[in-house]
């Protein structure tokens, strides 16, 4: 229980110190906008209507759930440093993974912001339909998404706390994920040779669930995958955090100096 | 010649100075990984759209990503400066603004060409597009001019950047509307009126369309005048953007505003 | 100040507490990188209830001595341990019991309110939830920020920081402080409330190790002082055991207006004298003459200064500062 107050707790105080942010919060929000505004101008010119187009509306606006943790979860250690915070995180009795949890848990759910925020762009400014067929679904599985986003965030985010230059890798693998996730482009469009790394993204699996949800399918399995590979990135980013942060203290850079 | 020294010795460490941190850790993600993937991304969805033309988004997303660093260095240059506490030096000294700035300008040119010439070669590799040979060195004029105007406005941004203090913030949404507006992944015929007037103030719109033109076989001296617009749209931005560091400089000097520490 | 009257109170009560186990003992700890070392060797013990300074000049280690101590940094050779558990191996334990407080600007959320930041804390720190609120009310109190804990942190004063950085500190009740160089930055004010809040801690049972350059304040607030140059411990005693290691006798400080050329090489070569040294004050120079202990060398300076202007003319004991230079300056 205590766990879960920690969390939460902190989840919400990150949350207030993102959406004070114009790095963090306005851009989190405009960013996927303008992606989402060329890609429905795309849509449109190609004449795609009715369930194509509700498809590719939630796939774009899915997008910004990952590009606000993408971006952020990688600088998000190195915002910590420079604050001077990081090695208070290091000093608390807790699991240094756990305190990663609620840093992307908050950027995930500005992300979550802008997922609703793009749809409604696209409602106003394109005229596209937001019919989803299973609303309660559909949520369900941006929270799940949301969540397993959060949990890929970790692992970019923890590769920062020994390499100070590791945010430009999480930084490049933004537009990698929108693709090889099916955000977009079906799976079946893309070479063989990617389809097994599409599976192991949780992204892909939330994604489907949602596109499932809007067009009135069964997401339940899709969501049973979602939920197994965040849980691994989860185990796998706790593992490794211990690694990481003792190779942190061995080469002191939790610090600035 | 103290103009000329400033122009390159200023310019080039400062770009030093601040892409010294830059280890390929960085600079391979960012300069050719992140466009080679953009273009791909643009490419797919074009064919799941129903407007399936890899090369006019080869094309398209290759160069604007020139902009990334002319929009970024730009920015990052003054932003650098204050957070390094040397802006009130670089604005106060005597050396002549125009020859320092251009100065500044010239690495960031080049590294957006750099950037852009790299995608598209890539790009159309992986993608198997074909560009004859002959139309390279036409090409390379196109994304050259596009690089010129794109610092120009980023040499803008970095003015705008000295009172708001987001610099990045700034430089990712004048990317947002270019990738938007430029014509990169719609063409500017099929965009509707009022934006194809934005279009045709913003860098990178003329350029390239050229570059499509010129990729299609056209000749250079046919799409001329579309770089010279470029070009001049890239003159017009510095010039602005110079004007307003001065008009900025004065007020800071009126009122303290210009943040130093 | 140390009274004559408290030296030897606190000197018996010194050798009772050296008789309980350590608080803290580190022993050969050692930290460096690329074969240039930081800190070498550290040997200390602390015991409960003890203020323990180590006073350095910047660059000295301290502050990467502490932080092997609280476990932010691991030591290449040597061990601590702190309340019974190895720093290295049993962090998580150390952790839990110790608390951590450096000056400056940093370490704080900006965009959070103090109260927001307190809470924040408090939760990582393990303070029980129904404990909490009033925990941190009691800081706030304590501190007194009261009535300013709503506002940003960002518009705190270096001040308000470092009193906030406290509370902190003390959310979870850590029965060791660590405070790296706490009043840097801080008004004269706030510096003595700062040190009668430690004097209260330590009277209410916390032992508090603290690193300082500041000489005054080592020795007002210190049971013990470490005085570490270039990564060594140089000396370790009371204040008062410190003075009495300095081996200069009075010391003669002349303000010179002009100080002549060779001047102070003349001064130097005289028999008497063991060191001279020079420090520029405004217009004018301030040569400190240490003699050899049971002379006066008064009148073989003001010889040679015949002819120079000068203004005052001060002879003293041998301070701390005169210790704590001559035992870094001879490292």
């Amino acid at each position: 229980m205590r766990v879960l107050r920690l969390v939460g707790v902190a989840w919400w105080l990150q949350l207030k110190i993102r959406s004070r942010s114009a790095f963090d919060g306005l851009l989190s929000l405009l960013y996927p906008a303008f992606f989402a505004t060329t890609i429905f101008m795309m849509f449109r010119q190609g004449d795609a209507a009715g369930p194509a187009l509700l498809s590719a509306a939630v796939g774009s606006s899915a997008m910004g759930i990952w590009s606000a943790v993408s971006t952020t979860a990688a600088f998000a250690l190195q915002t910590e440093r420079r604050q001077g915070t990081l090695e208070l995180l290091v000093l608390a009795p807790q699991p240094f993974a756990l305190l990663l949890v609620p840093l992307t848990l908050s950027m995930a759910t500005i992300g979550a912001y802008s997922m609703a925020a793009t749809l409604l762009w696209g409602r106003l400014a394109f005229g596209i339909e937001i019919a989803i067929a299973d609303p309660l679904i559909f949520v369900l599985s941006v929270v799940v998404t949301v969540f397993a986003i959060a949990m890929l965030g970790m692992l970019i985010a923890i590769s920062s706390i020994r390499y100070r230059a590791a945010w430009a890798l999480g930084s490049a693998i933004e537009m990698p994920v929108w693709l090889i996730c099916g955000f977009l482009v079906a799976l079946s469009d893309l070479p063989a040779w990617v389809r097994p790394l599409s599976s192991v993204l949780a992204p892909t699996w939330g994604v489907a669930a949602m596109r499932a949800a809007a067009t009135g399918q069964s997401p339940w399995a899709d969501l049973g995958w979602c939920l197994l590979t965040a849980a691994g990135y989860g185990l796998i980013a706790t593992l490794v955090s211990r690694w990481m942060v003792h190779s942190a203290r061995s080469h002191a850079t939790l610090a600035l100096s | 010649m103290t103009n000329l020294r400033i122009f390159f010795v200023g310019g080039l460490t400062s770009y030093r100075a601040l892409f010294g941190w830059l280890s390929p850790w960085i600079l391979i993600p960012t300069f050719l990984f992140t466009p080679l993937f953009q273009i791909l991304l643009f490419v797919y969805i074009g064919r799941t759209a129903g407007v399936s033309d890899d090369r006019f988004f080869l094309i398209g997303n290759a160069v604007v990503n020139a902009a990334v660093p002319c929009l970024f260095a730009m920015g990052n240059t003054i932003g650098g400066e204050r957070n390094a506490g040397t802006l009130p030096l670089l604005i106060a000294s005597p050396a002549s603004r125009v020859p320092l700035f251009l100065g500044r300008a010239l690495p960031v040119i080049l590294n957006g060409f750099l950037v852009a010439v790299f995608a598209l070669v890539t790009g159309s590799l992986l993608l198997r597009v074909d560009i004859p040979p002959a139309t390279w060195g036409g090409i390379a004029v196109a994304i050259a001019a596009c690089s010129v105007s794109c610092t120009g406005l980023g040499l803008l941004g970095a003015a705008i950047a000295l009172r708001v203090r987001e610099t990045a913030v700034l430089s990712n949404i004048v990317l947002g509307i270019l990738i938007v507006f430029a014509g990169v992944n719609v063409p500017i015929g099929a965009m509707p009126g009022w934006m194809q007037g934005v279009a045709e103030w913003l860098p990178m719109t003329h350029g390239i369309e050229a570059t499509h033109d010129l990729a299609a076989g056209h000749r250079l001296g046919e799409v001329g005048g579309a770089l010279l617009t470029e070009l001049a749209l890239g003159a017009f931005y510095a010039l602005l953007g110079l004007g307003l560091l001065r008009w900025l400089e004065w007020e800071s000097r009126a009122k303290a505003t210009l943040d130093t520490a | 100040m140390s009274n004559p009257s408290s030296v030897n109170g606190s000197a018996a009560l010194i050798a009772e507490r050296q008789a309980a186990a350590p608080i803290l003992a580190a022993s050969q700890i050692s930290t460096g990188y690329h074969g240039h070392a930081i800190v070498e060797d550290f040997d200390l013990d602390v015991h409960a209830g003890e203020i323990v300074a180590l006073l350095g000049p910047n660059g000295a280690g301290k502050t990467t001595t502490i932080k092997m101590l609280i476990t932010l940094l691991l030591p290449t050779a040597g061990r601590a341990r702190v309340l019974g558990h190895d720093v290295v191996k049993e962090s998580r334990d150390v952790r839990r019991k110790v608390g951590y407080v450096f000056g400056g600007d940093r370490g704080l959320y900006e965009r959070l309110s103090g109260l927001d930041n307190l809470r924040y804390f408090a939760e990582l720190y393990g303070v029980p939830p129904r404990e909490s609120k009033q925990r941190v009310a009691e800081l706030l109190e304590l501190v007194g920020l009261t009535g300013r804990e709503k506002e940003r942190v960002e518009g705190y004063s270096r001040g308000m920081r470092q009193r906030l950085h406290i509370a902190r500190g003390l959310l979870h009740r850590p029965e060791v402080l660590f405070l790296d160089e706490p009043s840097i930055g801080i008004d004269p004010v706030g510096a003595r409330e700062l040190r009668a809040t430690v004097k209260n801690l330590v009277e209410t049972g916390t032992t508090v190790l603290l690193t300082t350059h500041y000489m005054f304040e080592a020795d007002e607030l210190c049971d013990r002082i470490a005085v570490i140059a270039q990564g060594r411990i140089v000396a370790l005693d009371t204040p008062h055991d410190l003075k009495q290691q300095v081996t200069t006798g009075t010391v003669l400080e002349i303000e010179v207006f002009g100080l002549a050329d060779g001047l102070v090489d003349k001064v130097r070569a005289e028999p008497d004298v063991q060191s001279v040294m020079v420090d520029v004050r405004g217009q004018a120079e301030v040569l400190a003459v240490h003699a050899r202990p049971g002379t006066d060398v008064t009148q073989t300076v003001m010889r040679h200064l015949d002819g120079s202007r000068f203004g005052r003319v001060i002879t003293r004991e041998p301070t701390l500062e005169d210790a704590y230079i001559e035992l870094v300056n001879a490292a």
